[in-house]
């Protein structure tokens, strides 16, 4: 359904998107992961015919984003990352607009837009002004907006950015009754295990590279025998990594705030080790304890945007 | 209505606009300030002919004045409300994030960039057939037909659409409605003042070159070309035309202080001797909306070309090497 093949995508001197090579088959769910930065919403741009690749294909259904951008469009559902809605504009009548922009006669896209707020739950607020809503009913009409032709590929942006624990679910929810529609999902996100759950195959970019890509148990069985550790310092942080690079089995070491993630590959047994050459050093050590979440772990384990050592 | 007339967001946007109290409220305060002046300007025209001849004489030159007056007020309206109408309609879509998601729908850019235009130009549209019942003031007393109005109005439509593709292509080029905004009405009024200055230039330059020429030559034959870059030029040739040899002469009102207002009065018909066709046969607004016209399209072309996300590579469209 979506096939990419050497995608590149130069700002200037900056390379954006480094000869990326994805292929997602009809009716799979693919989560495309990576930190902030590392070329996710370029990407998702080119798919959507919203930007020129510097080379490269990508091809929907068969189809060139460059050569047949309109054939594209009629195939391929996009929700972006940040998003308006018109003022003065009532929930129905955003619908409407958006599926004549399609080109949809007026029968059938009242048709559809109906079922579609039945989808998203947004029924009772048919006719509410767009820009009364709250932000996850904008996220499940954006969502609406984009399905209103019948795409076969849904393109979805970091879909559950910014919303909170209950929308998220929801819109969980109504994703995995688009997975029954079979419909083949491109999802981004900077945090695996939103996506992990949902997803048959998901993909890793870092630094505009795909680092990693495959089902989420195929690459966790190339991951494994590792632990992460996270370990919480009050201050003194730059010495606690001079430390921790002195230890033999530390083998990666993430800084977030006064937070180190280390992946270690060693037993349980070494582990107290570890800990002892850290109080030895007398370090304001408040937390030390292994991380749970395999996901993570791959993530940490794959992109190495903020690593400090090694 | 036909698929091919359709656009979506012109619907879209007439029904935004049209919807809340502002749009009333806008034409409201147009019509207000049109009929305050009016107003005031019937004041003192009758006042000063009480006051000097102590008689009433409702002749058609005093029709002939009120209509040159609001021609003109009204010319001035639409070059100030245009502007505004479209510097902000692509950039605002920009910084309101809904282009984006307006340019991945199977809309051309084109049929976005005219929808917008066409939205604006219905606005304007609105306050000039609103503004009739106040220009049949001038039908009292006569002197100007209803023909004449129509022909003003057509003109009035053709100088919104080359001032608001102006507008179009500034919030096309510049990110920010502000930015756009200020360099469209900049833009305009530049093209207004310099054009004049300009053109005059190149007039007495052309000109004296035959001070001490024996032979006359008929001044009609040269206009400078400046002059079809402003519509307000345009505006004054029809007002002279429409006034004939009249008391006003409305071109001395904006140009006559540098003496070619009268091109347009010395020959109503436009037509001489010779192929009536050929450009310079053409009466001076005429030749002026041409080229407004077809500066308009340019821009609005080049917009459309700009706001196109993905172009597609020449040398794959010549059936060269694919990329990649």
């Amino acid at each position: 359904m979506l096939v990419i093949k050497e995608l590149v995508k130069k700002y200037g001197k900056f390379t954006a998107v480094d000869n990326l090579n994805l292929e997602i088959e009809q009716g799979n769910i693919f989560g495309f992961v990576g930190p902030n930065g590392a070329g996710k919403t370029t990407t998702i741009k080119i798919i959507a015919t919203l930007m020129q690749p510097t080379s490269g294909i990508v091809k929907v259904d068969g189809m060139d984003v460059v050569r047949e951008p309109m054939k594209v469009r009629e195939r391929m559902g996009y929700m972006p990352d940040f998003f308006g809605v018109y003022d003065n504009l009532k929930v129905c009548e955003y619908l409407d607009f958006y599926g004549s922009s399609y080109g949809i006669p007026y029968r059938e896209r009242k048709k559809t837009a109906d079922q579609l707020l039945e989808l998203v739950d947004l029924s009772h607020k048919k006719d509410s002004y767009v820009d009364s809503l709250s932000r996850g009913m904008k996220q499940r009409l954006c969502l609406a907006r984009s399905l209103i032709h019948n795409p076969k590929l849904l393109v979805l942006d970091e879909p559950a950015s910014g919303l909170d624990p209950r929308a998220r679910i929801e819109m969980k929810g109504i994703l995995r009754e688009l997975r029954g529609m079979n419909k083949t999902i491109l999802i981004s996100s900077h945090i695996l295990s939103e996506l992990a759950e949902m997803c048959d195959t998901i993909g890793i970019i870092e630094n505009g590279k795909m680092v990693i890509d495959g089902s989420v148990d195929d690459i966790m069985r190339r991951i494994t025998g590792r632990t992460l550790v996270r370990l919480k310092l009050m201050d003194r942080l730059e010495e606690a990594v001079n430390v921790l690079k002195e230890q033999p089995m530390v083998e990666g070491i993430v800084q977030e705030g006064n937070t180190l993630e280390i992946t270690y590959d060693g037993e349980d047994q070494d582990l107290w080790k570890l800990l002892k050459a850290l109080v030895d050093h007398k370090l304001p050590i408040i937390s030390f304890g292994k991380a749970d979440g395999n996901l993570e772990k791959i993530f940490m384990e794959v992109t190495k945007g903020e690593e400090v050592a090694l | 209505m036909k698929k091919w007339l359709y656009n979506p967001v012109l619907e879209s946007e007439l029904k935004i606009k049209m919807r809340g109290w502002r749009t009333a409220a806008a034409v409201s305060t147009y019509l207000g300030i049109m009929l305050l002046i009016s107003y005031l300007y019937f004041n003192m025209t009758f006042n000063n002919v009480y006051r000097y001849r102590n008689t009433f004489d409702a002749n058609y030159s005093i029709g002939l004045q009120i209509y040159t007056m609001l021609a003109i007020l009204q010319f001035a309206l639409i070059i100030l409300i245009t502007p505004a109408q479209t510097a902000g309609s692509i950039s605002g879509e920009r910084e309101k994030q809904t282009l984006d998601l307006l340019l991945c729908t199977k809309m051309s850019s084109i049929g976005i960039i005219m929808g917008k235009l066409i939205s604006s130009m219905s606005f304007i549209f609105l306050l000039i057939i609103a503004s009739i019942p106040i220009f049949s003031l001038a039908l009292l007393f006569g002197g100007i037909a209803p023909s004449d109005i129509i022909m003003l109005f057509a003109f009035y439509m053709i100088t919104a659409f080359a001032i608001g593709s102006i507008g179009i292509f500034c919030s096309v080029m510049f990110k920010r409605t502000v930015t756009s905004t200020v360099v469209s009405y900049l833009t305009i009024f530049i093209l207004g003042i310099l054009t004049v200055i300009i053109g005059v230039n190149m007039l007495s330059s052309y000109y004296s070159k035959f001070v001490n020429s024996a032979t006359a030559v008929d001044p009609k034959f040269y206009t400078p070309f400046v002059f079809y870059l402003n519509p307000a030029i345009g505006l004054a040739d029809i007002l002279a035309r429409q006034s004939g040899n009249s008391t006003i002469d409305a071109a001395t009102l904006i140009s006559g202080v540098f003496g070619f207002g009268y091109y347009g009065s010395s020959n109503p018909s436009g037509v001489v001797a010779g192929n009536r066709w050929a450009w310079n046969q053409w009466s001076l607004w005429l030749r002026n909306a041409v080229v407004m016209l077809s500066i308009a399209v340019a821009l609005l072309a080049a917009s459309a070309w700009k706001i196109k996300p993905v172009h597609r590579p020449l040398r794959n469209k010549m059936g060269g090497t694919s990329n990649g």
